[in-house]
Protein backbone atom coordinates (compact mmCIF):
# COMPACT_ATOMS: atom_id res chain seq x y z
CA UNK A 1 0.00 0.00 0.00
CA UNK A 2 1.55 3.41 -1.13
CA UNK A 3 0.01 5.58 1.53
CA UNK A 4 1.35 8.42 -0.15
CA UNK A 5 -1.15 7.38 -2.97
CA UNK A 6 -3.71 6.73 -0.81
CA UNK A 7 -3.35 9.95 0.62
CA UNK A 8 -3.40 12.14 -2.16
CA UNK A 9 -6.31 9.88 -3.76
CA UNK A 10 -8.31 10.55 -0.91
CA UNK A 11 -8.23 14.08 -1.47
CA UNK A 12 -9.36 13.56 -5.09
CA UNK A 13 -11.88 11.18 -4.17
CA UNK A 14 -13.58 14.41 -1.70
CA UNK A 15 -12.73 17.05 -5.14
CA UNK A 16 -15.41 14.95 -6.66
CA UNK A 17 -18.22 15.01 -3.44
CA UNK A 18 -19.45 18.32 -4.42
CA UNK A 19 -20.53 17.21 -7.93
CA UNK A 20 -21.91 13.81 -6.41
CA UNK A 21 -23.79 15.49 -4.12
CA UNK A 22 -24.82 18.63 -6.52
CA UNK A 23 -26.50 15.73 -8.87
CA UNK A 24 -28.09 13.85 -5.96
CA UNK A 25 -30.17 16.94 -4.87
CA UNK A 26 -30.75 18.05 -8.43
CA UNK A 27 -32.07 14.50 -8.78
CA UNK A 28 -34.47 14.54 -5.85
CA UNK A 29 -35.56 17.94 -6.16
CA UNK A 30 -36.84 17.16 -9.62
CA UNK A 31 -38.06 13.01 -8.76
CA UNK A 32 -39.58 14.05 -5.49
CA UNK A 33 -42.58 16.11 -7.09
CA UNK A 34 -42.61 14.72 -9.88
CA UNK A 35 -43.01 10.91 -8.44
CA UNK A 36 -45.46 12.28 -6.29
CA UNK A 37 -47.49 13.54 -9.09
CA UNK A 38 -47.35 10.43 -11.01
CA UNK A 39 -48.58 8.75 -7.86
CA UNK A 40 -51.52 10.64 -8.27
CA UNK A 41 -52.62 10.76 -12.21
CA UNK A 42 -51.97 7.21 -11.41
CA UNK A 43 -54.58 7.27 -9.01
CA UNK A 44 -57.01 9.22 -11.53
CA UNK A 45 -56.75 5.28 -13.75
CA UNK A 46 -57.15 7.56 -16.76
CA UNK A 47 -57.07 5.19 -19.31
CA UNK A 48 -53.74 4.87 -21.64
CA UNK A 49 -52.17 7.46 -19.74
CA UNK A 50 -52.01 4.75 -16.69
CA UNK A 51 -50.70 2.25 -18.78
CA UNK A 52 -47.91 4.22 -19.85
CA UNK A 53 -47.05 5.27 -16.56
CA UNK A 54 -47.12 1.36 -15.66
CA UNK A 55 -44.84 0.30 -18.42
CA UNK A 56 -42.26 3.32 -17.41
CA UNK A 57 -42.73 1.98 -14.15
CA UNK A 58 -42.01 -1.30 -15.00
CA UNK A 59 -38.85 -0.38 -17.25
CA UNK A 60 -36.75 1.10 -14.17
CA UNK A 61 -37.93 -1.63 -11.82
CA UNK A 62 -36.78 -4.26 -14.03
CA UNK A 63 -33.41 -2.70 -15.72
CA UNK A 64 -29.80 -2.63 -13.81
CA UNK A 65 -29.47 1.42 -13.88
CA UNK A 66 -26.40 1.15 -16.20
CA UNK A 67 -28.88 -0.16 -19.05
CA UNK A 68 -31.37 2.55 -18.13
CA UNK A 69 -27.76 4.97 -18.35
CA UNK A 70 -26.57 3.40 -21.87
CA UNK A 71 -30.32 3.51 -22.92
CA UNK A 72 -31.09 7.40 -22.62
CA UNK A 73 -27.48 8.75 -22.63
CA UNK A 74 -27.81 7.53 -26.05
CA UNK A 75 -31.28 8.36 -27.32
CA UNK A 76 -31.66 11.81 -25.52
CA UNK A 77 -29.16 13.43 -28.18
CA UNK A 78 -30.82 11.58 -31.18
CA UNK A 79 -33.85 13.11 -29.76
CA UNK A 80 -32.70 16.65 -28.89
CA UNK A 81 -30.81 16.44 -32.93
CA UNK A 82 -34.01 15.95 -33.96
CA UNK A 83 -36.20 18.64 -32.57
CA UNK A 84 -32.95 21.07 -33.00
CA UNK A 85 -31.89 20.30 -36.61
CA UNK A 86 -28.44 21.62 -36.54
CA UNK A 87 -28.53 24.43 -34.72
CA UNK A 88 -26.40 23.54 -32.24
CA UNK A 89 -24.28 20.29 -31.49
CA UNK A 90 -25.74 17.95 -29.28
CA UNK A 91 -22.37 16.90 -28.10
CA UNK A 92 -20.87 19.92 -26.15
CA UNK A 93 -23.83 19.28 -23.81
CA UNK A 94 -21.61 18.89 -20.29
CA UNK A 95 -22.86 15.47 -19.03
CA UNK A 96 -23.75 16.61 -15.59
CA UNK A 97 -26.87 17.61 -17.63
CA UNK A 98 -27.41 13.94 -18.86
CA UNK A 99 -26.58 13.07 -15.30
CA UNK A 100 -29.62 15.25 -14.12
CA UNK A 101 -32.36 13.55 -16.83
CA UNK A 102 -31.02 10.22 -16.33
CA UNK A 103 -31.40 10.26 -12.53
CA UNK A 104 -34.32 11.73 -12.24
CA UNK A 105 -35.94 9.56 -14.75
CA UNK A 106 -35.12 6.34 -12.87
CA UNK A 107 -35.56 8.10 -9.47
CA UNK A 108 -39.21 9.37 -10.22
CA UNK A 109 -40.29 6.09 -10.65
CA UNK A 110 -38.38 4.73 -7.09
CA UNK A 111 -40.29 8.21 -5.32
CA UNK A 112 -43.56 7.39 -7.20
CA UNK A 113 -43.71 3.95 -5.56
CA UNK A 114 -42.71 4.67 -2.23
CA UNK A 115 -45.17 7.62 -2.37
CA UNK A 116 -48.42 5.19 -3.20
CA UNK A 117 -47.13 2.88 -0.45
CA UNK A 118 -46.83 5.53 2.07
CA UNK A 119 -50.31 7.34 0.80
CA UNK A 120 -52.14 3.78 1.86
CA UNK A 121 -51.09 4.16 5.20
CA UNK A 122 -52.61 7.72 5.98
CA UNK A 123 -56.69 6.89 6.47
CA UNK A 124 -59.26 7.68 4.25
CA UNK A 125 -60.97 9.47 7.31
CA UNK A 126 -58.22 12.13 7.91
CA UNK A 127 -59.23 13.46 3.77
CA UNK A 128 -62.73 13.43 4.86
CA UNK A 129 -62.15 15.30 8.07
CA UNK A 130 -60.23 18.10 6.37
CA UNK A 131 -63.36 18.59 3.91
CA UNK A 132 -65.65 18.60 6.48
CA UNK A 133 -63.97 21.30 8.13
CA UNK A 134 -63.89 23.40 4.80
CA UNK A 135 -60.57 22.66 3.33
CA UNK A 136 -59.85 22.48 -0.08
CA UNK A 137 -58.01 19.45 -1.83
CA UNK A 138 -54.79 21.43 -2.32
CA UNK A 139 -55.23 22.65 1.30
CA UNK A 140 -55.91 18.53 2.96
CA UNK A 141 -53.11 17.38 0.67
CA UNK A 142 -50.49 19.74 2.25
CA UNK A 143 -51.33 20.30 5.66
CA UNK A 144 -52.82 17.02 6.74
CA UNK A 145 -51.87 14.16 4.42
CA UNK A 146 -48.47 15.19 3.36
CA UNK A 147 -46.46 15.32 6.76
CA UNK A 148 -48.62 11.88 7.79
CA UNK A 149 -47.24 10.37 4.29
CA UNK A 150 -44.08 11.53 5.19
CA UNK A 151 -43.10 9.32 8.13
CA UNK A 152 -43.96 6.44 6.57
CA UNK A 153 -42.27 7.12 3.62
CA UNK A 154 -38.92 8.38 4.91
CA UNK A 155 -37.12 5.35 6.00
CA UNK A 156 -37.45 3.97 2.08
CA UNK A 157 -36.74 7.39 0.69
CA UNK A 158 -33.50 7.36 3.10
CA UNK A 159 -32.61 3.80 1.60
CA UNK A 160 -33.33 5.23 -2.17
CA UNK A 161 -31.20 8.49 -1.60
CA UNK A 162 -28.17 6.37 -0.68
CA UNK A 163 -28.65 4.02 -3.64
CA UNK A 164 -29.31 7.26 -5.32
CA UNK A 165 -25.63 8.14 -4.13
CA UNK A 166 -24.01 4.92 -5.16
CA UNK A 167 -25.54 5.12 -8.40
CA UNK A 168 -23.94 8.26 -9.33
CA UNK A 169 -20.85 6.45 -9.07
CA UNK A 170 -21.90 5.00 -12.53
CA UNK A 171 -21.63 8.53 -13.63
CA UNK A 172 -17.78 7.32 -14.84
CA UNK A 173 -19.95 5.41 -18.07
CA UNK A 174 -21.20 8.98 -19.45
CA UNK A 175 -17.78 11.00 -18.25
CA UNK A 176 -19.07 12.71 -15.76
CA UNK A 177 -16.52 13.54 -13.38
CA UNK A 178 -17.67 12.77 -9.85
CA UNK A 179 -15.94 10.74 -7.27
CA UNK A 180 -15.56 7.05 -9.12
CA UNK A 181 -13.91 9.22 -11.93
CA UNK A 182 -11.77 11.25 -10.85
CA UNK A 183 -9.80 8.71 -8.27
CA UNK A 184 -9.85 6.28 -11.00
CA UNK A 185 -7.86 8.61 -13.71
CA UNK A 186 -5.68 8.96 -11.05
CA UNK A 187 -5.04 5.66 -9.98
CA UNK A 188 -4.22 4.59 -13.99
CA UNK A 189 -1.05 6.28 -13.86
CA UNK A 190 1.01 4.77 -11.33
CA UNK A 191 -1.96 1.50 -10.85
CA UNK A 192 -2.39 2.05 -7.69
CA UNK A 193 -5.78 0.59 -7.79
CA UNK A 194 -6.43 -0.65 -4.23
CA UNK A 195 -5.33 2.62 -3.04
CA UNK A 196 -8.19 4.47 -4.74
CA UNK A 197 -10.87 1.85 -4.70
CA UNK A 198 -10.37 2.25 -0.48
CA UNK A 199 -10.46 6.18 -1.13
CA UNK A 200 -13.38 6.07 -2.92
CA UNK A 201 -14.95 3.27 -0.79
CA UNK A 202 -14.10 5.86 2.37
CA UNK A 203 -15.84 8.29 1.03
CA UNK A 204 -19.06 7.06 -0.09
CA UNK A 205 -19.04 5.21 3.15
CA UNK A 206 -19.14 8.93 5.19
CA UNK A 207 -21.65 10.21 2.72
CA UNK A 208 -23.97 7.66 2.84
CA UNK A 209 -23.94 7.40 6.42
CA UNK A 210 -24.46 11.40 6.69
CA UNK A 211 -27.28 11.00 4.87
CA UNK A 212 -28.83 8.02 6.85
CA UNK A 213 -28.09 10.32 10.13
CA UNK A 214 -29.56 13.09 8.56
CA UNK A 215 -32.91 11.10 7.85
CA UNK A 216 -33.06 9.79 11.06
CA UNK A 217 -32.92 12.70 12.59
CA UNK A 218 -35.81 14.76 10.43
CA UNK A 219 -37.61 10.81 11.31
CA UNK A 220 -37.37 11.68 14.93
CA UNK A 221 -38.52 15.03 14.38
CA UNK A 222 -41.80 14.33 12.07
CA UNK A 223 -42.84 10.95 13.89
CA UNK A 224 -43.35 12.92 17.44
CA UNK A 225 -47.06 13.07 17.08
CA UNK A 226 -46.93 9.22 17.03
CA UNK A 227 -45.79 9.47 20.57
CA UNK A 228 -42.63 7.32 20.35
CA UNK A 229 -39.97 6.67 17.63
CA UNK A 230 -41.27 3.26 16.03
CA UNK A 231 -38.08 2.01 14.46
CA UNK B 1 -83.52 26.01 7.79
CA UNK B 2 -82.26 22.75 6.37
CA UNK B 3 -84.32 21.10 3.76
CA UNK B 4 -83.62 17.82 2.27
CA UNK B 5 -85.77 16.47 -0.76
CA UNK B 6 -85.67 13.19 -2.58
CA UNK B 7 -82.62 12.32 -2.04
CA UNK B 8 -81.40 8.79 -3.86
CA UNK B 9 -77.95 7.14 -3.82
CA UNK B 10 -77.18 3.65 -4.82
CA UNK B 11 -73.43 1.70 -4.79
CA UNK B 12 -73.55 -0.28 -8.05
CA UNK B 13 -77.05 -2.09 -7.63
CA UNK B 14 -77.51 -1.67 -4.25
CA UNK B 15 -80.36 1.05 -3.80
CA UNK B 16 -79.12 3.07 -0.53
CA UNK B 17 -81.11 5.36 -0.48
CA UNK B 18 -84.73 5.62 -2.37
CA UNK B 19 -85.70 9.32 -1.58
CA UNK B 20 -85.21 10.42 1.89
CA UNK B 21 -87.29 14.19 2.89
CA UNK B 22 -86.16 16.33 5.43
CA UNK B 23 -86.88 19.28 7.64
CA UNK B 24 -84.67 20.53 10.23
CA UNK B 25 -85.46 23.94 11.85
CA UNK B 26 -82.78 26.35 13.15
CA UNK B 27 -82.09 25.13 16.97
CA UNK B 28 -83.79 21.55 15.94
CA UNK B 29 -82.08 18.51 17.24
CA UNK B 30 -83.20 15.88 15.34
CA UNK B 31 -81.97 12.18 15.74
CA UNK B 32 -82.45 9.71 13.02
CA UNK B 33 -82.81 5.78 13.83
CA UNK B 34 -82.78 2.89 12.02
CA UNK B 35 -81.27 -0.44 11.52
CA UNK B 36 -77.72 -1.22 10.37
CA UNK B 37 -77.62 -1.06 6.91
CA UNK B 38 -80.60 1.72 6.72
CA UNK B 39 -78.40 4.12 4.68
CA UNK B 40 -78.05 6.66 7.73
CA UNK B 41 -74.41 7.24 7.18
CA UNK B 42 -74.71 7.68 3.70
CA UNK B 43 -77.38 10.46 4.35
CA UNK B 44 -75.12 12.12 6.41
CA UNK B 45 -71.98 11.93 4.12
CA UNK B 46 -74.48 12.70 1.22
CA UNK B 47 -75.39 15.99 2.71
CA UNK B 48 -71.69 17.15 3.45
CA UNK B 49 -70.80 15.74 -0.37
CA UNK B 50 -68.27 13.16 1.32
CA UNK B 51 -70.19 10.96 -1.09
CA UNK B 52 -72.36 12.34 -4.05
CA UNK B 53 -75.73 11.76 -3.99
CA UNK B 54 -77.90 10.20 -7.59
CA UNK B 55 -80.09 12.55 -7.09
CA UNK B 56 -81.93 15.16 -4.41
CA UNK B 57 -81.76 18.96 -3.35
CA UNK B 58 -80.96 20.35 0.23
CA UNK B 59 -81.34 23.65 0.89
CA UNK B 60 -78.95 25.15 3.99
CA UNK B 61 -80.76 28.89 4.96
CA UNK B 62 -80.38 30.54 1.39
CA UNK B 63 -78.46 28.10 -0.48
CA UNK B 64 -80.03 25.61 -1.93
CA UNK B 65 -77.85 22.98 -4.30
CA UNK B 66 -78.31 20.01 -6.37
CA UNK B 67 -76.99 16.86 -4.29
CA UNK B 68 -76.04 15.02 -7.76
CA UNK B 69 -74.71 18.08 -9.65
CA UNK B 70 -73.06 20.81 -7.25
CA UNK B 71 -70.44 22.64 -8.49
CA UNK B 72 -66.69 22.28 -6.65
CA UNK B 73 -67.77 26.12 -5.36
CA UNK B 74 -70.93 24.91 -4.05
CA UNK B 75 -69.93 22.27 -2.27
CA UNK B 76 -66.88 24.53 -0.17
CA UNK B 77 -69.81 26.89 0.57
CA UNK B 78 -72.09 24.23 1.95
CA UNK B 79 -68.95 22.68 4.15
CA UNK B 80 -68.69 26.21 5.67
CA UNK B 81 -72.22 26.09 6.94
CA UNK B 82 -72.22 22.46 8.31
CA UNK B 83 -69.49 20.57 10.06
CA UNK B 84 -69.03 16.40 10.61
CA UNK B 85 -68.58 14.62 13.77
CA UNK B 86 -67.23 11.09 12.88
CA UNK B 87 -67.97 7.65 14.31
CA UNK B 88 -64.43 7.25 14.75
CA UNK B 89 -63.15 10.30 15.11
CA UNK B 90 -60.87 11.09 12.62
CA UNK B 91 -59.06 13.37 14.50
CA UNK B 92 -55.70 15.11 12.53
CA UNK B 93 -53.17 12.60 13.85
CA UNK B 94 -50.53 15.14 13.17
CA UNK B 95 -51.70 17.52 15.03
CA UNK B 96 -52.16 18.58 18.58
CA UNK B 97 -55.88 18.88 19.86
CA UNK B 98 -55.46 22.72 19.58
CA UNK B 99 -54.65 22.30 16.55
CA UNK B 100 -57.14 20.31 15.11
CA UNK B 101 -59.71 22.61 16.34
CA UNK B 102 -57.70 25.64 14.72
CA UNK B 103 -56.75 24.70 11.48
CA UNK B 104 -60.49 24.84 10.03
CA UNK B 105 -60.48 28.22 10.79
CA UNK B 106 -56.66 29.58 9.89
CA UNK B 107 -56.98 27.42 6.99
CA UNK B 108 -60.09 26.86 5.59
CA UNK B 109 -61.56 30.27 6.53
CA UNK B 110 -58.12 32.03 7.14
CA UNK B 111 -58.66 33.50 10.57
CA UNK B 112 -55.44 35.39 12.38
CA UNK B 113 -53.34 32.33 14.54
CA UNK B 114 -53.95 34.27 17.48
CA UNK B 115 -57.74 35.23 17.42
CA UNK B 116 -58.22 31.48 16.27
CA UNK B 117 -56.16 29.83 19.07
CA UNK B 118 -57.85 31.73 21.41
CA UNK B 119 -61.41 30.72 19.98
CA UNK B 120 -60.01 26.91 19.62
CA UNK B 121 -59.11 27.28 23.43
CA UNK B 122 -62.71 28.28 24.47
CA UNK B 123 -64.32 25.75 22.34
CA UNK B 124 -61.64 22.77 23.91
CA UNK B 125 -62.56 24.14 27.19
CA UNK B 126 -66.69 23.95 26.56
CA UNK B 127 -65.99 20.35 26.04
CA UNK B 128 -64.09 19.76 29.54
CA UNK B 129 -60.50 19.39 28.05
CA UNK B 130 -59.04 22.18 29.55
CA UNK B 131 -55.21 21.29 29.80
CA UNK B 132 -55.13 18.54 27.34
CA UNK B 133 -54.63 21.89 24.26
CA UNK B 134 -50.76 20.45 23.36
CA UNK B 135 -51.69 16.73 23.34
CA UNK B 136 -51.58 14.70 20.39
CA UNK B 137 -54.63 12.45 19.42
CA UNK B 138 -52.83 9.40 20.29
CA UNK B 139 -51.98 10.50 23.49
CA UNK B 140 -55.86 10.97 24.24
CA UNK B 141 -58.62 8.61 25.02
CA UNK B 142 -61.47 7.75 22.90
CA UNK B 143 -63.77 10.02 24.33
CA UNK B 144 -61.03 13.22 24.72
CA UNK B 145 -60.81 12.30 20.92
CA UNK B 146 -64.38 12.38 20.46
CA UNK B 147 -65.21 15.07 22.66
CA UNK B 148 -62.11 17.31 19.97
CA UNK B 149 -64.31 16.29 17.29
CA UNK B 150 -66.97 17.99 18.82
CA UNK B 151 -64.66 20.85 19.56
CA UNK B 152 -63.42 21.07 16.04
CA UNK B 153 -66.96 20.95 14.81
CA UNK B 154 -68.09 23.35 17.35
CA UNK B 155 -65.58 26.37 16.80
CA UNK B 156 -66.21 26.71 12.95
CA UNK B 157 -70.38 27.97 14.03
CA UNK B 158 -71.69 25.90 11.63
CA UNK B 159 -75.65 26.49 10.78
CA UNK B 160 -75.92 22.47 11.46
CA UNK B 161 -73.46 20.31 13.00
CA UNK B 162 -73.78 16.39 11.72
CA UNK B 163 -73.25 13.63 13.80
CA UNK B 164 -72.70 10.06 12.34
CA UNK B 165 -72.44 7.83 15.34
CA UNK B 166 -70.40 9.96 17.57
CA UNK B 167 -70.45 7.07 20.78
CA UNK B 168 -70.50 3.99 19.08
CA UNK B 169 -66.82 3.04 18.63
CA UNK B 170 -66.59 4.63 22.55
CA UNK B 171 -66.08 1.81 25.42
CA UNK B 172 -69.12 2.03 27.36
CA UNK B 173 -67.75 3.80 29.87
CA UNK B 174 -66.83 6.73 27.77
CA UNK B 175 -70.12 6.93 26.38
CA UNK B 176 -71.16 9.48 28.88
CA UNK B 177 -68.89 12.34 29.02
CA UNK B 178 -69.84 12.33 25.38
CA UNK B 179 -73.79 12.43 25.77
CA UNK B 180 -73.09 14.78 28.31
CA UNK B 181 -71.07 17.39 26.24
CA UNK B 182 -74.01 16.66 23.26
CA UNK B 183 -76.44 17.77 25.86
CA UNK B 184 -75.13 20.85 26.73
CA UNK B 185 -74.08 22.09 22.99
CA UNK B 186 -78.05 21.33 22.19
CA UNK B 187 -79.45 23.00 25.11
CA UNK B 188 -77.23 25.92 23.98
CA UNK B 189 -79.02 26.30 20.85
CA UNK B 190 -76.92 24.34 18.39
CA UNK B 191 -78.61 23.01 15.42
CA UNK B 192 -77.60 19.00 15.45
CA UNK B 193 -78.51 16.01 13.21
CA UNK B 194 -77.78 13.10 14.88
CA UNK B 195 -77.38 9.08 14.30
CA UNK B 196 -76.98 7.19 17.44
CA UNK B 197 -78.33 3.83 19.02
CA UNK B 198 -78.32 6.02 22.24
CA UNK B 199 -81.80 5.67 23.14
CA UNK B 200 -81.60 7.38 26.40
CA UNK B 201 -80.08 10.58 23.99
CA UNK B 202 -83.33 10.64 21.54
CA UNK B 203 -85.55 10.51 24.51
CA UNK B 204 -83.84 12.87 26.49
CA UNK B 205 -82.40 15.80 23.72
CA UNK B 206 -83.94 15.15 21.07
CA UNK B 207 -87.24 17.12 19.61
CA UNK B 208 -87.59 15.53 16.95
CA UNK B 209 -87.11 11.83 15.98
CA UNK B 210 -86.86 9.85 12.25
CA UNK B 211 -86.74 6.36 12.03
CA UNK B 212 -85.37 5.27 8.19
CA UNK B 213 -84.98 1.79 7.42
CA UNK B 214 -84.61 0.08 4.07
CA UNK B 215 -83.17 3.76 2.36
CA UNK B 216 -86.82 5.65 3.22
CA UNK B 217 -88.04 7.45 6.41
CA UNK B 218 -90.66 5.17 7.99
CA UNK B 219 -91.77 7.26 10.79
CA UNK B 220 -91.06 10.54 12.32
CA UNK B 221 -92.67 12.92 15.04
CA UNK B 222 -91.70 13.67 18.31
CA UNK B 223 -89.62 11.78 20.78
CA UNK B 224 -92.84 10.61 22.90
CA UNK B 225 -94.55 10.06 19.84
CA UNK B 226 -91.92 7.56 18.58
CA UNK B 227 -90.97 5.79 21.68
CA UNK B 228 -94.39 5.64 23.18
CA UNK B 229 -96.87 5.61 20.18
CA UNK B 230 -94.85 4.38 17.09
CA UNK B 231 -97.73 3.65 14.13
CA UNK B 232 -95.86 1.55 11.99
CA UNK B 233 -94.99 -2.29 12.04
CA UNK B 234 -91.78 -1.43 11.38
CA UNK B 235 -90.35 0.93 13.71
CA UNK B 236 -92.42 -1.47 16.40
CA UNK B 237 -90.23 -3.83 15.81
CA UNK B 238 -86.99 -1.92 15.76
CA UNK B 239 -87.76 -0.31 19.36
CA UNK B 240 -88.02 -3.53 20.90
CA UNK B 241 -84.99 -4.90 19.52
CA UNK B 242 -83.43 -1.91 21.27
CA UNK B 243 -84.75 -0.41 24.28
CA UNK B 244 -84.12 -1.72 27.42
CA UNK B 245 -86.94 -3.55 28.57
CA UNK B 246 -88.30 -1.49 31.35
CA UNK B 247 -89.65 0.89 28.41
CA UNK B 248 -91.53 -2.23 26.43
CA UNK B 249 -94.56 -2.28 28.25
CA UNK B 250 -95.39 1.39 26.94
CA UNK B 251 -95.22 -0.30 23.28
N1 LIG C 1 -68.68 3.19 -0.48
C1 LIG C 1 -69.59 2.19 -0.51
N2 LIG C 1 -69.55 1.29 -1.51
C2 LIG C 1 -70.46 0.28 -1.56
N3 LIG C 1 -71.42 0.07 -0.64
C3 LIG C 1 -71.49 0.94 0.39
C4 LIG C 1 -70.58 2.03 0.51
N4 LIG C 1 -70.89 2.72 1.64
C5 LIG C 1 -71.94 2.08 2.18
N5 LIG C 1 -72.31 1.03 1.44
C6 LIG C 1 -73.42 0.11 1.74
O1 LIG C 1 -74.57 0.87 1.96
C7 LIG C 1 -75.38 0.29 2.96
C8 LIG C 1 -75.86 1.33 3.92
O2 LIG C 1 -74.74 1.82 4.60
P1 LIG C 1 -74.80 2.93 5.71
O3 LIG C 1 -73.44 2.99 6.27
O4 LIG C 1 -75.38 4.17 5.17
O5 LIG C 1 -75.82 2.30 6.75
P2 LIG C 1 -76.08 2.77 8.25
O6 LIG C 1 -77.54 2.98 8.34
O7 LIG C 1 -75.21 3.90 8.61
O8 LIG C 1 -75.70 1.47 9.06
P3 LIG C 1 -74.95 1.35 10.49
O9 LIG C 1 -75.99 1.50 11.54
O10 LIG C 1 -74.40 -0.05 10.45
O11 LIG C 1 -73.88 2.38 10.54
C9 LIG C 1 -74.57 -0.82 3.59
O12 LIG C 1 -75.13 -2.05 3.20
C10 LIG C 1 -73.19 -0.66 3.01
O13 LIG C 1 -72.64 -1.93 2.74
MG1 LIG D 1 -73.57 4.15 9.91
Amino acid sequence: MDIAFFKQALGIAFSGVPLTLLVTVVTLIIALPVGFFLTLVRMKRIPVIHQLIGIYLSFIRGTPVIIQIFVLYNSIPLLIAGVAKGKFDVYAIHPIWYAFVIFSFGMAAIVAEIVRGALQTVDKGQLEAAYSVGLTVPQAYRRIILPQMLTAALPNLCTATVNLVKATSLGYAIALPEITLRTKVAANAGYHYVEAYTAIFIVYLLICLLIEYAFHKTEQRVRRYQGGIAC
Amino acid sequence: MLTVTNVHKAFGDNKILQGVDLAINKGDVVVILGPSGSGKTTLLRCLNFLEQADQGTATFSDLQVDLAKATRKEIYAVRQKTAFVFQNYNLFANKTALDNVTEGLITGRKWAKEAARQKAREALAKVGLNGKEDLYPSQLSGGQQQRVGIARALVLEPDIILFDEPTSALDPELVGEVLEVMKTIAQEGTTMLVVTHEMSFAKEVANHVIFMDGGRVVEQGDADAIFLRPKEERTKQFLRRVLPQEYNYQI
